[in-house]
Formats: C-alpha cells, structure tokens, sequence
C-alpha cells in the first residue's frame, strides 16, 4: 500500500517563479532533498509566507503536483485560484519557501514498468504530465491537452518545448487546437491504437476519461485531488469513495489510483 | 528528576510531560513517527474509534477560513476491534502512553467501547461526547449536563481501573455546568475544547463548501475561546482540566496552563506541522529554564486577575 519512502521537510530557495498564462505560473525551487524523492505523480506542500505559529496565513501549506525535476531542483506547475497560490505566485526568486513531501504513490508505484501512455490533462492537471512524460520516455508519449479557453492556456511554445507534439483543445474554441473536451481527440487515438492513460483534471474529466478506458480496455491512472490538511495521512480530509464501497486517502493511497476504481459520482470538487 | 521537571498527573496517571496530541490530529500515532515519536509525548491520543467501522462523511471534508480550518471528516475510523488488533499493539510497542479516544451514539456504545477497552493494555480512555459532525453522535449528549452525566457514568461503570477523560464541546449554555456533571460522575478530568459548529459558503456557486454542509472549526482563530473555558472550568473544578483548542507554540501551550489547565492537546498544529507537539515540548523546556521554573505547578493557574 505504502511506497515505504519517508518524506521530507525542508528550506527550499526559489530560483524561478514565472506567469505562463495570465495566472498559471511555472516555479522552480532548489531543494535537493525533495528533489531526489520526486517521481511521476508525487506531490509536494508547500508555503513561501510565515508558518502559522509565527502569525503566517493561511494556516495550511499548499500541495502541487511534482511538475519537472532537474538537479537538485524540482518544478511546480500552478495556477492561482486563492489567497495560498496568489502569495505562492507573488513569490520573487531568491526567497525561501518550505518544501513538504514528496507525498503519495506516483505513477511508478502503480504501473509495473514504464510502457507508451496518452497523456490527459485538463487545466492544471497539465502539471505531472511532463514528469510522467520523462519517466515513460517523451517518444512512447502522446500529450492531450484541454483548457477552459485561450486565455488561461499555457504558451504554446514553451508546451512544445517539452510535450513536443501535442493535441490541444479548448471548450470554447478560443485558444490554439481546436475546439471540444480533450476526451474527443483522446478517443479518436484509443480507437487507432489502444494505450494505457495517465490523466489529471477536473473530476467530470476524469470519470470521462475513466469510462474510455473501460470502453476501449486499457488501464487508465488518474492523478486525483482533494482538499488536504496534512499530507501524512492523519487528517483524513482527503478521503475519496471507492467502487467497492471502501475509501482511500489521496495523500497515501493516492493520488494516483485506478480510475476504474473511483466512485466519481460521490466525488465533488 | 531532571530540572526542569515537566511532568504532570492526571488522577492515576502519570505523564512524562503535559503535551498529548489532539484525537484526530496524529492518526494511530506511528503516521509521524520521523517527525513526531510518539514516546516522546505525554501521551498520544488516537483517532477516535467505534464498536464498527464508520465510513465518514463525503468529500470535500474541510475548508481554510481566517487563521482556522473546518473539517467535517464524520469519524471515519477502523472501529474498536481492528484498532485493538493492530493500531494499539504497535503503536504500544513504542513505549508511548496511550489514549485511546472512543465514540458511540448512546451511552450503551460509550459503556461496550470501555469495556472492551478495560480488557486491553491502553493507559486511559478519552470520551468524545462532542463532535460536531455525525448526525446522532456526540454533541447531542454532550451539551447537557444531564447528557455528559450519563455518558460518564457509562464510561466509569464499564472501564475497570483505565482513567477516563471526558471531552467536552464549547457549544454549551454553561461550559461549568456540562463540565462539574462530568466531575460529580467520577470523570478522571476533563479536556476541551473541541472544535466549534462552523460553515463556509461557495457564493460564486451558492452552495455549502463542505459535503457535509457544516463542520467544527479548529485552529488559531478558536484559542481565545478555548482559554476562556479552560480558565472558567480550572477555576471551578477539583479534578484535572485539559486544555486545546490553537495551541501552535510553547506560548499558547504555557497560557493555558497559567489559566490552570494540567495538560495540553496539540491538533490542528499538527497537521501543519508534523514537528509540532515535541517543538512545543522542547519550547516549555526551554521557557521553563529561562524563567527558573522547576516544575509546572509554579506556573500552573498562578494567573493574575
């Protein structure tokens, strides 16, 4: 059940904190300590303001998917949509940040061996894509990208930079791709050539992204998310249904998990 | 003894110091082993446990507000059997002081848990008669002192010789009253406060933030709250008062034993802060040495008014 790995708690210094849309934002943190535990699909917390004991709000760290890795530096991919990552993103390179984790069971945990994926995600599930994109080889790799509209896409260059060929969509059609859920270019690829799915989105995604899966008879492992306190597995805030009736926490059995397994119609974001 | 000396006594029980983690907050206490070792502590205090298994409430089960955290988690828990089988043995193996904390919906529940608690190695048992988050559970019979007092006495009848503490809701009419019911039916002490009845709305999508529609809210923002009624129930009870409610530092831990609490939980802290509890600890040593204070009773309820 556990990966056995013990997490971190460590001083981080932001070495890059940059806008890659109007509020999705690309950090890069030197912290070799939780640098070297990063792997596909694992999360970090963390907090640039003042701990809580100290006055810091808001009280919890925040968790993000591990978004890249080089060195001793890791890198998030994240979007401000509170008071946490609106700090996180006011953040100037140079200053300290406390970096938790890595949390959880990544991609490696749950698939035996690296094998070519699609890729699926949805805003900033786009985040553990390029991770997991690494680890599986970017040549075995096709990403699937969907956005709300153009104006919170990431820049297109910087996506291909890494993705290298991508399908993007945007529901509105007011972006680069074309227009539609990711889940209509992600069933054409099924029905020319069935791959195992690695996905992270918004939850109605990844029930549609689970139930092609089903349809065309690949495994899909979604990277899921709920709102967590401590990371640790005590707080069990992070508690989500399963199909047969059981739970698991995002933070420890999670969060990546079999998308077949997932009771999505009692999961609300 | 080594000075200073921070250890306290609950009735019976002998603490190696007055920091317990808060039932909930620390799991089956081996989760934060690396950051957190149990035998380290006065006491750990695990999560609360049932006759059955209790699945919880849906997600989501928590929203942030201002210096605080609600949760509405609804006492998931492995129940009482599997707890005994497994959580308890390992984490006793540590040499920890245990307290394991139970929950039912009616005073029979509270009398079966104790009993079945009674037969094993556990140090004390701690009473939640106030969680705000389960239809029928808790809070119903713990904002009486009619209700406390027969959930007391439950408890003692069915206990055998483990001390028993009852943890007592802020969401009283008269937190004094709830609490010497708990002390006239042979209540070892009394901890409190749990969390307060709260909520958090989503206006863009006019609806409830949590599944549960309402929590307790836990964190900095109660801890005046909680000074309060640990002050207002150390000032009028004989037995020994447990303080929590945003104890984050060796400070708000070393206030509430000044207002005359004999222990502390640490909580929401802990969930911030894995460290937390044995920060505090070192925090009260070191406060402790730069005072001159031997012991805890110099300080405890010396406060001034």
């Amino acid at each position: 059940m556990n990966t056995g790995i013990e997490p971190v708690i460590c001083e981080g210094v932001i070495m890059v904190n940059r806008a890659l849309s109007g509020d999705t934002f690309l950090m890069t943190i030197d912290c070799p300590e939780a640098a070297a535990l990063a792997a596909p699909g694992r999360f970090v917390k963390v907090r640039s303001w003042a701990a809580p004991e100290e006055g810091g709000a808001p009280l919890l760290d925040r968790p993000f998917s591990i978004h890249h890795t080089a060195g001793s530096t890791l890198s998030l991919l994240y979007r401000v949509v509170g008071p946490g990552t609106a700090l996180l993103s006011r953040s100037p390179a140079g200053s300290a940040v406390r970096v938790s984790g890595p949390f959880g069971r990544g991609l490696a945990d749950v698939m035996e061996k690296p094998a070519p994926l699609y890729l699926a995600g949805g805003g900033i599930g786009l985040a553990p894509m390029r991770l997991a994109m690494n680890w599986a080889g970017p040549d075995n790799c096709l990403l699937f990208y969907g956005e709300r509209s153009g104006a919170v896409q990431v820049d297109e260059n910087w996506l291909k930079g890494w993705a290298g060929d991508f399908a993007a969509v945007t529901e509105d059609g007011s972006g680069y791709g074309r227009p539609g859920l990711v889940t209509a270019p992600l069933e054409e690829a099924l029905a020319r050539e069935p791959r195992p799915i690695f996905t992270c989105g918004p939850t109605p995604m990844l029930a549609a992204v689970s139930s092609l899966g089903q349809k065309y008879g690949v495994p899909v492992w979604a990277s899921v998310e709920a709102g967590m306190a401590c990371g640790f597995g005590v707080c069990l805030t992070c508690s989500l249904p399963l199909a047969d009736g059981g739970r698991f926490r995002v933070c420890q059995e999670g969060p990546v998990v079999d998308g077949a397994s997932v009771k999505w119609e009692l999961v609300r974001s | 003894m080594t000075k200073p000396d921070l250890s306290v006594k609950i009735g019976p029980l002998n603490l190696k110091n007055p920091v317990m983690t808060a039932s909930g907050t620390c799991g089956y206490g081996l989760e934060l082993k690396k950051f957190c070792p149990p035998e380290e502590l006065g006491a750990v205090i695990t999560k609360g446990v049932s006759l059955t298994p209790w699945p919880g409430n849906q997600t989501p089960r928590m929203a942030e507000s201002a210096s605080g955290l609600i949760n509405a988690i609804g006492l998931e828990n492995m129940g009482v059997e599997a707890f005994v089988a497994k959580a308890l043995p390992a984490l006793k193996a540590t040499g920890a002081t245990v307290g394991a904390n139970i929950l039912g919906h009616s005073p029979e529940e509270y009398g079966a848990l104790s009993k079945r608690l009674s037969l094993t190695d556990i140090d004390f048992l701690e009473v939640n008669v106030s969680c705000p988050n389960v239809a029928c559970g808790g809070l119903a019979m713990g904002a009486t002192p009619e209700g406390v007092a027969e959930v007391t006495a439950a408890v003692r009848e069915n206990r055998g010789d483990k001390p028993f503490i009852i943890k007592l809701t802020p969401q009283t009419a008269d937190i004094v009253a709830v609490a010497l019911a708990a002390e006239r039916e042979g209540a070892t002490a009394v901890s409190l406060i749990n969390t307060i009845p709260a909520m958090a709305v989503d206006l863009n999508r006019r609806r409830p933030v949590l599944a549960n529609v309402t929590g307790g809210l836990s964190g900095p923002a109660v801890k005046p709250v909680a000074l309060r009624q640990v002050w207002q129930c150390a000032s009028n009870l004989k037995i020994p008062v447990v303080g929590l409610g945003g104890i984050f530092s060796a400070r708000d831990a070393l206030e509430f034993i000044l207002v005359g609490a004999t222990a502390v939980e640490i909580g929401t802290a802990t969930l911030t802060d894995p460290a937390a509890p044995v920060k505090i600890i070192e925090g009260l040593r070191q406060w402790m040495l730069k005072e001159g204070l031997d012991d805890l009773d110099q300080l405890r309820g010396s406060l001034k008014i």
